[in-house]
């Protein structure tokens, strides 16, 4: 899948996270800043990555503002950027389990 | 908390009401109302204003909180409502403007710096590697040489005057890097503006044409300039947008001198040349200095070419005399494309 527009998904509230993504010509560039870094963010940037393969994203921008949200909540807020972002057809729904 | 806190946004100019209540809320946490904001978010506990935040298009300006609610997330709940705001209304790419003391509040909001008026003033962009990679692409373009020049040119339109200025300054430089200003809010739109420039400067050697960016004379780093003919001036605030240039632009391509054309004309221009010999070359960052040069405008019959003697020209249709002043191609655009327009300048005229 490819990032094709600027898009945003959730909020800066605790416990949530906001997550941005644009498209660019170059390599996937993730960025992921922290409340919990430092009890978490090899975690979180796990979780991150996985999530980012499992939709095949391979370019573009990911920022990820996280207020330590759970890694269910990560997920959702990428799957919800990245398809509000990329240019999406024939959806294979089993994937964002 | 006792009542519940609602959200909701205000168009100031069609709710004078709300208008006036924010102004006073804005004056009693030191902030004054800024006449560019579009649309404020709100955020009301009962009836009580206790936070706002507003926007001019992608800009975010007038950001507060009641002091008896700071602390309890009210001040990342409104900045949050008004990055929604944003991003509905089609700007993803934020900035804004805050004293130095408050970057760790807007970090915790998204919000990085980019540069620093020392103890005045920080300008912050919603991405923590906006210009990192803007100054990475540019650094794609880098020449070898000791003396490389850049000139930042609105071209509104393309004079042999713009087109003077870039052959004296390639001519001294190893390599001239020249940008177009991007923002659109000059009378040509960019696409004309760049068009222009681009075929204007055919034939000079060495020479590297820019698009423009958000990062140089744009509405976030230098928002006067784009008023300078509403005559609002006054004392325009130019020092974040020559110290992005040093600190980011000027490193990026090796640039070692900027060059200009002496401004006769445009106080706000005028100003911007004489700031930028202090804050390009000043010892006062930690980034190199950039040479400035000034370079005289040439005349046409005992008067300096500039871009809005063209324009007043187009006002009045004088284009025997717009054709002195621009280059063929300048002329043609203007001849095919503005020539209706300019006869009802003032009404709304589609051609």
């Amino acid at each position: 899948m490819k990032i094709i527009k600027d898009a945003m998904a959730g909020t800066l509230e605790s416990s949530d996270v906001l997550v941005k993504v644009s498209p660019s010509d170059g390599p996937l560039e993730v960025v992921v800043k922290s409340e919990v870094e430092r009890q978490f963010g090899e975690q979180i940037r796990r979780v991150v990555a996985d999530t980012l393969a499992r939709l095949t994203i391979n370019e573009g921008v990911v920022i990820v503002e996280d207020k330590g949200a759970l890694d269910c909540t990560i997920r959702a807020r990428l799957q919800a950027a990245v398809l509000r972002g990329g240019a999406v057809e024939g959806l294979d729904w089993s994937i964002l389990q | 908390m006792c009542a519940e806190l609602i959200f909701y946004s205000v168009v100031p100019s069609e709710e004078p009401g709300e208008r006036a209540e924010i102004e006073t809320f804005l004056l009693r946490n030191g902030l004054s109302y800024d006449e560019g904001i579009e649309i404020f978010v709100v955020g009301r506990e009962g009836r009580k204003l206790v936070a706002c935040g507003g926007l001019e298009q992608n800009i975010v300006k007038c950001v507060a909180t009641d002091p008896l609610y700071r602390g309890e997330h009210l001040s990342l709940t409104i900045v949050d409502k008004v990055i929604h705001l944003a991003y509905e209304r089609g700007h993803s790419h934020l900035f804004l403007y805050t004293r130095p003391n408050n970057i760790a509040f807007f970090a915790g909001c998204g919000f990085y710096p980019i540069v620093e008026v020392p103890g005045l003033v920080t300008l912050l962009e919603n991405s923590p590697i906006g210009i990192r990679r803007y100054c990475d692409g540019l650094s794609k373009s880098r020449q070898p040489g000791a003396r490389i020049g850049a000139a930042v040119l609105n071209a509104n339109p393309f004079t042999r005057g713009h087109r003077y200025l870039i052959e004296k300054a390639a001519e001294s430089c190893d390599w001239l890097h020249v940008f177009v200003v991007a923002e659109d809010a000059s009378l040509f739109p960019y696409c004309d503006r760049f068009q222009l420039m681009k075929s204007g400067i055919e034939g000079i050697a060495r020479v590297t044409l820019h698009p423009g960016s958000q990062y140089m004379i744009s509405r976030a780093t230098f928002s006067c300039y784009f008023f300078k003919e509403k005559n609002v001036a006054g004392d325009c605030f130019t020092a974040v947008d020559l110290l992005v240039f040093r600190q980011w632009i000027a490193p990026a391509l090796g640039i070692t001198h900027r060059f200009v054309g002496t401004e006769p004309f445009c106080r706000t221009t005028g100003k911007y040349n004489e700031d930028m010999k202090y804050w390009l070359q000043a010892d006062l960052s930690a980034a190199k200095p950039v040479t400035v040069v000034e370079i005289p405008r040439i005349e046409s019959h005992d008067r300096a070419i500039s871009a809005s003697e063209v324009r007043r020209l187009l006002g009045t249709n004088d284009f025997d005399r717009i054709a002195e002043l621009v280059p063929q191609t300048t002329y043609d655009l203007l001849s095919s494309k503005y020539r209706m327009k300019a006869v009802g300048s003032h009404t709304s005229a589609t051609a």
